[in-house]
């Protein structure tokens, strides 16, 4: 008897702890008790001014040409987490690739009319392959550009061997074009830069730099000049890199325009700083570049959350290629996201990417 | 166990209110009498730290992406680690050790018998994951629970071996959270009677039935979406999406692991209370099982809510440390972060104190355990990256603390059930 009643007692206790304690914790982290916690958010907006309009031309958005010989390249070094300076990257052999070599690169040419009338004239990143990023920016006049120093600011999203180690193609043709990188570049990449080759990843500087380097703070927007300005997010990237800086620009009676590189804070992450951070930024017109969601064209259920999170945007224009993956610009199609097309030309696979050659304007 | 306090017979009837409750089975970690060779905090250090110094060499060879093996890819590495963790539980506490006798395991040294049971505990894990999975399952059922089968199928190489890695270690993830209850809080009822190893083979095959369940339940809707087009005849949408705002299965991963540390933290630190009081089975088995939940949903919950409060809400379809789903992974980090210091203090440091009453000692523990999660996850965010090969920051989708933290408990486990905690501890032999 004294059994049964400890028993009935205990279970009448217990119950009525566990549930009292679990919907005093589960009130705590959900409902009306998680709003009196949690502080209310706080918006700190720049007014970074207003462009006329803007023209995106994309350079170069083939990184690689084979993404299995990549992957055996990332696998067969020991993953994604490896110093991409020690990788043995494949460059030759590649029935796919440019002149048998698997890497490419990404850079884009970006012009921004200024309300004044003058024009300020961008090169973002400057890819990986020297003599496929020369060959573009011959055909599509930036290497004259940067000749005649008429290039005002070449940014560095991030330093990713595909967006970065192609400098030479820059620094052949203006050694002294000033260059500003987020912050979180490691030693090698200032060393590189410098003019020090790494033979095991077969990546070497020929013509060391000579302008001014710029390091982007990450606490602060980055005004570059009336309605354009830089972002820098902090985080760990695969390969063993740090930060990547993006484009938000202002364009007058249309709204925010995003440029990335790789956008490897994620695009939801990215608009979602600029809401809070921008004065007007809760409006995104345009979004352009790679928005890295599937770059192997890999997948996760996270991408999917991405894809119909895209939705509640209101964006008007989307110019994806690079990282964004074909399986997720379909899913973005098939989401009746407004996904601007190209061309299918210079090497880019398929016309649902704003591809090689292909300008985005707003 | 050492550490509890047990009755059984009449003669200890007058110590009802010390000893409270009758236990069915017990194993032989139970049983095992240990002494101290050496004087605390002497003995704790040394075994802290040769378990971290193994557990150092055993991370740079397999796993650490600067090693030899690089398997910390990190899905391929991690799924070792969470297999030898589970085969190391059935090993100590399903199968009681069989085949090796109780009195073998008393009077072998540990530097034999130990790479014995760790040998075992190895050729078990490779045998489950190449032949039980990669080759029986993924070929002839399910091909997502096979590297080679996804490569044959399409999948290039390298996420081939990621995703079937992802998969395999999730069923070792459920099952280490299910198959210690069974002896844990159940007392092996109502097998309690048999003997190995129909004992040790009925209790694995109702946990492992348990565990497929929940597996098809909790994890199975992931891979409705990994798969491009959406596998909608083979699997269930993910059913959590309302409530989680992701499709992930990150966030049944995130309360499970919070599930699975909440059966070791009441298993080490809290000694079974305070279900143990409960004197007849299955209700203390039940009250148990509650119990765990109980535990795992309230750390769930806070964890979650900290993360808010630190790096304020994630956004639906956010990546990084604004995604909801890595944000509930990250609880299920934070809970195995939790479940170090309790071992460190359970098996290095004798479980203290034991002085005071029961509920004193345990509170004391709990704000010991509750320090060392905030010291280690600080300082394992400091030194990781040189210490480890992994890249600095919170948020990576290439590496997870689970697997490192995981590794290190499962060097301590190797250390402290298959080797007696020696050199610091030995059998007592006049027991």
């Amino acid at each position: 008897m004294a059994e049964d009643f400890s028993r009935r007692s205990f279970i009448k206790g217990a119950s009525l702890g566990v549930a009292a304690g679990y919907f005093a914790a589960a009130g705590l982290s959900s409902t009306a008790l998680y709003k009196q916690v949690m502080p209310a958010e706080k918006l700190n907006q720049t007014d970074i001014g207003e462009v006329k309009a803007l023209r995106m031309k994309v350079i170069s958005e083939t990184s690689w040409y084979d993404n299995n010989v990549l992957l055996n390249d990332l696998k067969g070094a020991g993953g994604l987490l490896v110093n991409q300076y020690t990788i043995p990257w494949t460059s030759n052999g590649v029935a796919a690739g440019y002149n048998g070599n698997n890497a490419g690169g990404f850079a884009t040419y970006i012009e921004a009319d200024l309300m004044d009338g003058s024009t300020k004239r961008i090169l973002l990143d400057t890819g990986w392959n020297p003599a496929w990023m020369e060959k573009r920016f011959i055909e599509e006049g930036v290497a004259e550009k940067l000749a005649k120093k008429q290039i005002d600011y070449w940014i560095i999203s991030h330093e990713h061997f595909d967006h970065y180690w192609g400098l030479e193609a820059t620094l052949k043709y203006n050694p002294n074009q000033d260059v500003y990188v987020p912050k979180g570049f490691y030693t090698e990449g200032f060393d590189l830069l410098k003019g020090k080759a790494f033979p095991k990843a077969q990546v070497k500087n020929d013509f060391p730099h000579k302008g001014k380097v710029h390091v982007m703070d990450s606490s602060k927007v980055n005004p570059l000049f009336p309605g354009a300005a830089l972002m820098t997010f902090d985080m760990p990237i695969i390969c063993r890199v740090f930060g990547e800086q993006a484009f938000v620009f202002n364009v007058k009676d249309k709204g925010i325009v995003l440029v990335t590189g790789c956008c490897h804070m994620g695009i939801i992450t990215y608009m979602e700083t600029v809401r809070k951070k921008i004065k007007g930024g809760e409006k995104i017109y345009a979004v352009q570049g790679g928005l890295h969601i599937s770059p192997f064209e890999d997948w996760d259920p996270q991408y999917d959350d991405l894809i119909l999170a895209l939705n509640k945007y209101g964006i008007q224009k989307i110019g994806a290629n690079h990282c964004t993956g074909f399986i997720a610009v379909e899913k973005m199609i098939s989401a009746k996201l407004p996904v601007v097309t190209g061309t299918k030309r210079n090497m880019t696979k398929r016309d649902i990417y704003l591809g090689n050659g292909d300008t985005l304007a707003v | 166990m050492t550490t509890k306090t047990y009755d059984g017979s009449a003669a200890t009837q007058e110590m009802e209110t010390e000893h409270h409750y009758e236990e069915l089975d017990k194993i032989w970690l139970e049983e095992r009498s240990l002494t101290n060779s050496l004087a605390q905090p002497l003995r704790g250090l040394l075994g802290f730290f040769l378990s971290f110094g193994f557990f150092m060499a055993l991370w740079y060879v397999t796993m650490d992406p600067r090693g030899i093996l690089q398997w910390y890819t990190p899905m391929y590495g991690y799924m070792y680690i969470r297999w030898l963790l589970i085969v190391a539980i059935w090993q100590a506490y399903i199968f009681n050790f069989w085949p090796f006798k109780q009195k073998w395991m008393e009077e072998t040294h540990p530097l034999v018998k130990g790479p014995i049971m760790i040998g075992i505990n190895w050729a078990i894990t490779g045998a489950i994951i190449w032949i039980g999975f990669f080759w029986l399952i993924g070929k002839y059922s399910i091909p997502y629970f096979s590297w080679p089968e996804l490569h044959k199928v399409g999948m290039t190489d390298f996420f081939a071996r990621e995703y079937a890695g992802l998969a395999v270690l999730m069923v070792a993830a459920i099952a280490s959270w299910l198959a210690p209850i069974w002896p844990m809080a159940f007392e092996n009822y109502p097998w309690h009677k048999l003997t190995q190893p129909a004992k040790g083979f009925t209790v694995l095959s109702l946990t492992s039935l348990l565990t497929i369940f929940v597996y098809f339940i909790f994890m199975h809707p992931h891979y409705m979406v990994l798969f491009y087009p959406w596998q909608k005849f083979a699997a269930a949408m993910p059913w959590w999406y309302e409530s989680a705002k992701t499709l992930s299965g990150n966030y049944n991963v995130g309360w499970i692991m919070c599930g699975t540390i909440a059966v070791w933290l009441i298993e080490t630190i809290w000694e079974r209370y305070p279900f143990r009081l409960i004197k007849s089975q299955p209700w203390r088995g039940l009250a148990g099982f509650a119990w765990v939940l109980f535990v795992a949903l309230i750390m769930f919950n806070t964890f979650n809510l900290m993360q808010d409060l630190a790096w304020g809400p994630a956004y639906e379809g956010g990546k990084r440390l604004y995604a909801p789903d890595w944000r509930y992974l990250h609880s299920g980090e934070l809970a195995v972060m939790m479940l170090l210091p309790a071992l460190v203090l359970y098996f290095y440091f004798d479980n203290w104190p034991k002085k005071f009453s029961t509920e004193v000692n345990l509170a004391i523990r709990t704000i010991i355990v509750v320090v060392g999660t905030f010291a280690f996850n600080f300082i394992y965010y400091q030194i990781s990256p040189p210490l480890l090969g992994t890249q600095p920051g919170y948020s990576h989708p290439q590496q997870f603390p689970m697997a490192p933290v995981i590794l290190w408990i499962v060097i301590m486990l190797y250390h402290n059930w298959f080797m007696d905690g020696w050199p610091g501890k030995r059998i007592k032999k006049d027991k």
